[in-house]
């Protein structure tokens, strides 16, 4: 296809296609292309007009599960393509999984604490978002997701210190990265995620959630132990993909915990020990079964 | 099951079609409401082809343009057949809650 007689139309289609990965448009680009021009053969159209904004935005969605392979089978995929996909859905329940760790420390700290203000209830969404991605209904989960964020803008609004502000906002950065990966990991081409084995995950991050509730420096303190054991289980498997899932779920938790620590100035051993505790998940090695066939679901 | 894929699965139970077709067959089994985009139809046909409800069938050159045909599966036959029923028991469900009110189920169209 191409050569001489390709009109305009046709090269900014051709131009709006490059976001697709090109082991995709090897594939696809000649069948799309013949699609968008169908039927269209008149010359001040085909010289002058432009993809439109729905056929654009469309693209760009494909772009978005093709670049991922975000739970779709492709012909040709290459393997890294689906490791990609595959780490940020892993990302996506990890950082839910957290949410729900906060969730019931919240909620123990609501019953168990001093007054809080109202809108900390709204913690309690990661709840509704785990159940509601386990039951495939994924638009209600990525709002239950985005809910944590929205106590991001009530908390600048309502803390007159900035400073205070942009801490909470670092301290949240693993929910709007959870809901990201929820974005883009789970569309509505993406499989359903196994419920069977993810609830007994989110009982074991409840359970940890309580203790949490009762004691924060206890409960951060078991999240990165089990980040840092699982990590190791994962490794000794060779599951690739679960494993640098939990590189970056550490570097997030190290992020978040360096804000809460640091501006205190309470440089206590615990928080030192749970830091490096993450930095170890961080730079473990992953590694790669041997003759792992990539697994396209 | 998405109204996307249903729409496209019947669509493909008449015969293989090419994307083209698919899109236009679509616009017209729901009367105007669903223009599937190029980018929405390849998402649902590379989702179809992964639960092996709809494969690959021949190709040919039209045009100058490459056309690839879909057909469905005899899974896909048998999920549109299960689809229907589903929907068919809510139809039917509904439509005895409407004759309960008095209220006609179908409204005819001007």
């Amino acid at each position: 296809m191409g050569g001489s007689g390709v009109r305009n139309l046709e090269r900014r289609y051709r131009a709006l296609l490059k976001v697709l990965p090109r082991w995709y448009r090897r594939d696809r680009e000649e069948e799309m292309v013949g699609i968008f021009l169908a039927e269209r053969d008149d010359d001040l159209d085909l010289e002058h007009s432009w993809p439109g904004w729905g056929e654009t935005w469309a693209v760009l969605g494909l772009a978005v599960r093709t670049h991922l392979a975000a739970g779709a089978a492709f012909t040709g995929v290459p393997a890294r393509v689906v490791w990609r996909g595959e780490v940020v859905r892993a990302l996506g329940m990890l950082g839910l999984l957290l949410g729900l760790f906060y969730a019931m420390a919240a909620v123990v700290g609501l019953v168990a604490g001093p007054q809080e203000p109202w809108w900390r209830f709204l913690e309690l969404a990661p709840v509704v978002a785990f159940a509601a991605l386990l039951g495939g209904r994924r638009t209600l989960a990525k709002v239950a997701a985005a809910v944590p964020l929205s106590l991001v803008v009530i908390a600048v609004g309502s803390l007159e210190d900035s400073g205070y502000a942009v801490w909470w906002g670092m301290v949240q950065l693993p929910s709007l990265v959870t809901f990201v990966c929820l974005c883009l990991g789970f569309h509505r081409e993406a499989p359903v995620p196994p419920a069977r084995r993810l609830v007994w995950w989110g009982g074991g991050a409840v359970l940890v959630g309580v203790v949490g509730g009762l004691s924060a420096a206890t409960g951060l303190f078991a999240v990165a132990l089990i980040t840092v054991v699982v990590r190791v289980v994962v490794f000794v498997r060779g599951d690739f993909v679960l494993g640098r899932a939990l590189s970056l779920f550490a570097l997030l938790q190290l992020v978040s915990l360096l804000y809460l620590v640091v501006p205190s100035g309470n440089l206590l051993v615990p928080a030192g020990f749970l830091a490096v505790l993450l930095v170890l998940a961080v730079v473990l090695p992953v590694r790669r079964r041997p003759k792992a066939a990539p697994r396209v679901a | 099951m998405s109204e996307q894929s249903f729409l496209v699965l019947t669509a493909l139970a008449e015969e293989p079609l090419h994307g083209y077709a698919i899109v236009q067959a679509v616009e017209q089994l729901s009367e105007g409401r669903m223009v599937l985009r190029v980018g929405t139809l390849y998402g649902v046909l590379d989702r179809l082809v992964a639960d092996g409800l709809a494969e690959r069938d021949k190709e040919e050159v039209h045009q100058g343009r490459l056309r690839r045909y879909y057909k469905l599966t005899d899974s896909g036959v048998r999920a549109l057949q299960a689809e229907v029923a589903r929907l068919s028991a809510n139809v039917r469900a509904a439509s005895a809650v409407l004759r309960g009110r008095g209220v006609q189920a179908w409204v005819g169209r001007a």
